[in-house]
């Protein structure tokens, strides 16, 4: 069975970000890391080659600076070669221009399975894995709490409100992966030790057949206009205990539709 | 001196980072305060994950399945260890497994056998049985346990004060006198079984450390086979020194842990907490605590670091290890202090690990050697010749 997981490097989270003035982007100059949410793809995907007896996880990642640090720790843990596209002209790249991007990667690999994370930690679209599926004309299935492998098609738990649907789907297939499902394993000593040494695919867009104008700022259809403060939140009702607390607090929760 | 990490050594560090932080921390918090051990269901999942990890077994050399980290990295690792309430002496609850007593590693194949082995598999627990009464910065010259030779038997009389764990353990590396030389030439060191006749633990001798108590023991016309030598005859002191050395690098690595979590808590609690109508972080009382923290830490790291590269590079590194041994559970010493001061009565609260890695780094100040004989090594180090 080949999966492709699809990992996104981040700013490291622990530490507080800063935005570009002139683009009004999140600065990615820092070493980026995994994102944790993507932990959970490459651990869902080690498991279902594990459990089909064969076959290999690779991946995909998409990053400013030639950043590998990311790659490197799903590697540890034991995927087995790693695509990066990273090059100037991505810069300012719009989500939709990712999932382009990460597609052809993915193309080229010919999968049985394609994984992403529901939503990144730091964009959080939580839109590219569904245009991934799109471009390569795919069916996707979101939200994805467990993957049951039967021959060519799959049987996935989708997470939703009340509890989970169980989806079927045939293969090849984009599937997203909601975080906490599974336990991301520690990266072994050896897995540590080996993980320079497994391959690392480096590609520009232009080596995906894009031109300079269909990706970064150019190809994008967004501009980031103005950034603003959250608001303040507001101060909360106080409810002084006559007796009857009780009660107006339980019409409060029902009117919030939370019991 | 190069202080950045590999991208693997930084990839180990994250990775303990994590297990510390997922593993250890969440079931610390409902242990009770000076526990010094987790619940044996929860401690054998966590040894399947260090083993599955490739981890397990830290310290014992690769030719014995050890996994072969070089200083440097176990140092590092032994930063990361000691950062949870019970980390300096029971870093990870033990998760990562012993290496048992230095020095049989250099026993002979039978004793490997009996003591060793057993050790490596958890089967065994052994105590080091070094210190009297008499004293134990300068044991060669104050040992008075006493052996004396009967047929294939040396038969031991004395007593022995401190020796942590000696009511657990199954055996003892004993040191006892065997000649009439008064120094390091007259004494030899003996595996003891703890069950062998006239081997008494006297007492309890409770410290300021929370859990692995010492002990006091005694000999009583105890008998040992001449087998259970370990070494050679009046050479005890000439066993395993240089993996003795070395493992004062991770040691002094485990006060510098504490420490720098102490400092991150300080700083978080600074910025936070209100008196006098600013936050603490805007005083320049406080922000002058929190700067030495970070000096003491930084010298601590950056002696820790050279003796462990020179320790791996082959050269010699005993001067290093002292100093790292010295300034680290000194500097560390101060930067929890000056946390618990800058927590103000949270600082003093079993509600946080400051005041037990307060009262557990003073300890490091005196035990695996004291700093006044940490000096004396680098003095003799420093001065050389005629100054011995
Ligand atoms: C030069 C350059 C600069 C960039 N600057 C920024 C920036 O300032 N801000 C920003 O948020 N992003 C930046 N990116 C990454 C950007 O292309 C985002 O990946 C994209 O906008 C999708 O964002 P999202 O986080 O909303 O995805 P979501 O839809 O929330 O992500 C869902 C899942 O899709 C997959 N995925 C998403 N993005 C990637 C990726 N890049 N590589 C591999 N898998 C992925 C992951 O599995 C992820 O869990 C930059 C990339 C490059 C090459
Ligand atoms: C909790 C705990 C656990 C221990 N566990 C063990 C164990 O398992 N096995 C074991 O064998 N021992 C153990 N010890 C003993 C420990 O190693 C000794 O306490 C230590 O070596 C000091 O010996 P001492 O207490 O006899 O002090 P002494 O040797 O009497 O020294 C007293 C003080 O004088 C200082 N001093 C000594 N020489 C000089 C000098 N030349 N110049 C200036 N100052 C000097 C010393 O630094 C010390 O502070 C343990 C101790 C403690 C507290």
């Amino acid at each position: 069975m080949k999966v492709v997981v699809c990992v996104k490097q981040i700013p490291d989270p622990a530490d507080p970000g800063a935005l570009d003035p002139e683009t009004r982007t999140l600065k990615r100059d820092v070493k980026l890391i995994l994102d944790e949410s993507d932990s959970y793809g490459v651990e869902m995907g080690l498991q279902l080659v594990d459990n089909a007896g064969g076959g290999e996880v690779t991946l995909v990642s998409m990053a400013p600076n030639n950043e590998q640090s990311g790659l490197r720790t799903a590697l540890a843990m034991g995927a087995a070669s790693a695509t990066l596209i990273s090059d100037t002209e991505l810069i300012g790249s719009d989500a939709l221009t990712t999932a382009k991007v990460l597609a052809a990667a993915i193309k080229d690999q010919e999968p049985d399975l394609v994984i992403a994370g529901s939503e990144s930690s730091d964009g959080y679209t939580g839109t590219v894995p569904e245009m991934i599926a799109a471009v390569l004309d795919l069916p996707s299935v979101t939200a994805a709490k467990s993957i049951e492998v039967g021959g060519d098609a799959i049987q996935v738990q989708r997470q939703t409100d009340a509890g989970y649907d169980v989806v079927d789907c045939p293969l090849p297939a984009v599937i997203s992966v909601t975080a906490g499902v599974v336990e991301p394993r520690y990266p072994s000593f050896k897995g540590i030790m080996a993980a320079k040494s497994k391959p690392l695919d480096e590609k520009s867009s232009a080596d995906l057949g894009f031109a300079a104008d269909a990706v970064g700022w150019a190809g994008s259809g967004q501009e980031i206009v103005d950034v603003a403060e959250a608001p303040q939140r507001e101060a909360g009702e106080v409810i002084e205990d006559d007796g009857e607390a009780h009660l107006k607090i339980v019409e409060f929760l029902e009117n919030l539709k939370v019991i | 001196m190069d202080l950045r990490l590999s991208d693997e050594q930084q990839m180990i560090v994250e990775t303990v980072r994590r297990y510390v932080a997922e593993e250890i921390v969440p079931l610390e918090a409902d242990l009770d305060p000076d526990a010094g051990a987790l619940a044996p269901d929860d401690f054998d999942r966590l040894v399947d994950k260090t083993k599955e990890m490739g981890f397990y077994g830290l310290d014992i050399p690769e030719e014995f399945g050890g996994p072969g980290l070089d200083t440097t990295t176990r140092a590092l690792m032994a930063i990361e260890m000691s950062q949870h309430r019970a980390g300096l002496y029971n870093p990870c609850y033990g998760t990562f497994g012993g290496a048992g007593l230095a020095q049989l590693y250099e026993a002979t194949d039978e004793q490997k056998e009996k003591y060793l082995y057993p050790t490596l598999r958890g089967e065994k627990k052994g105590c080091f049985a070094l210190t009297e009464p008499s004293g134990g910065s300068d044991p060669a010259r104050a040992i008075q346990t006493k052996g004396h030779e009967d047929g294939d038997q040396w038969v031991l009389n004395g007593s022995k004060l401190y020796i942590s764990g000696a009511d657990k353990a199954d055996f003892a590396l004993v040191f006892a006198r065997t000649s009439d030389d008064p120094g390091r030439n007259g004494v030899t060191a003996f595996l003891v079984d703890t069950d062998t006749s006239g081997f008494n633990v006297r007492r309890v001798v409770h410290t300021l450390r929370s859990t692995h108590y010492a002990t006091e023991i005694s000999f009583d016309e105890m008998r040992v086979s001449k087998d259970q030598i370990l070494g050679e005859l009046n050479r005890g002191f000439a066993i395993a020194n240089d993996r003795l050395s070395r493992q004062r690098i991770p040691y002094a690595a485990g006060c510098l842990g504490a420490a720098i979590k102490a400092q991150e808590m300080a700083i978080e609690w600074a910025k936070s907490r209100e008196t006098f109508g600013s936050v603490l972080a805007e005083k320049q009382a406080v922000q002058w605590m929190i700067v030495d923290n970070e000096i003491d830490i930084r010298h601590a790291r950056y002696c820790i670091l050279e003796a462990a590269q020179k320790a791996d590079r082959g050269e010699r590194f005993r001067t290093e290890a002292a100093m790292a041994k010295l300034v680290a559970s000194e500097a560390s010493g101060r930067v929890v202090d000056r946390a618990m001061q800058i927590h103000g009565g949270l600082g003093m609260t079993k509600d946080l690990p400051l005041e037990r890695w307060y009262r557990e780094l003073r300890i490091r100040r005196v035990g695996e050697g004291p700093s006044e004989v940490q000096r004396l090594i680098m003095a003799r180090e420093i001065l050389g010749g005629s100054f011995k």
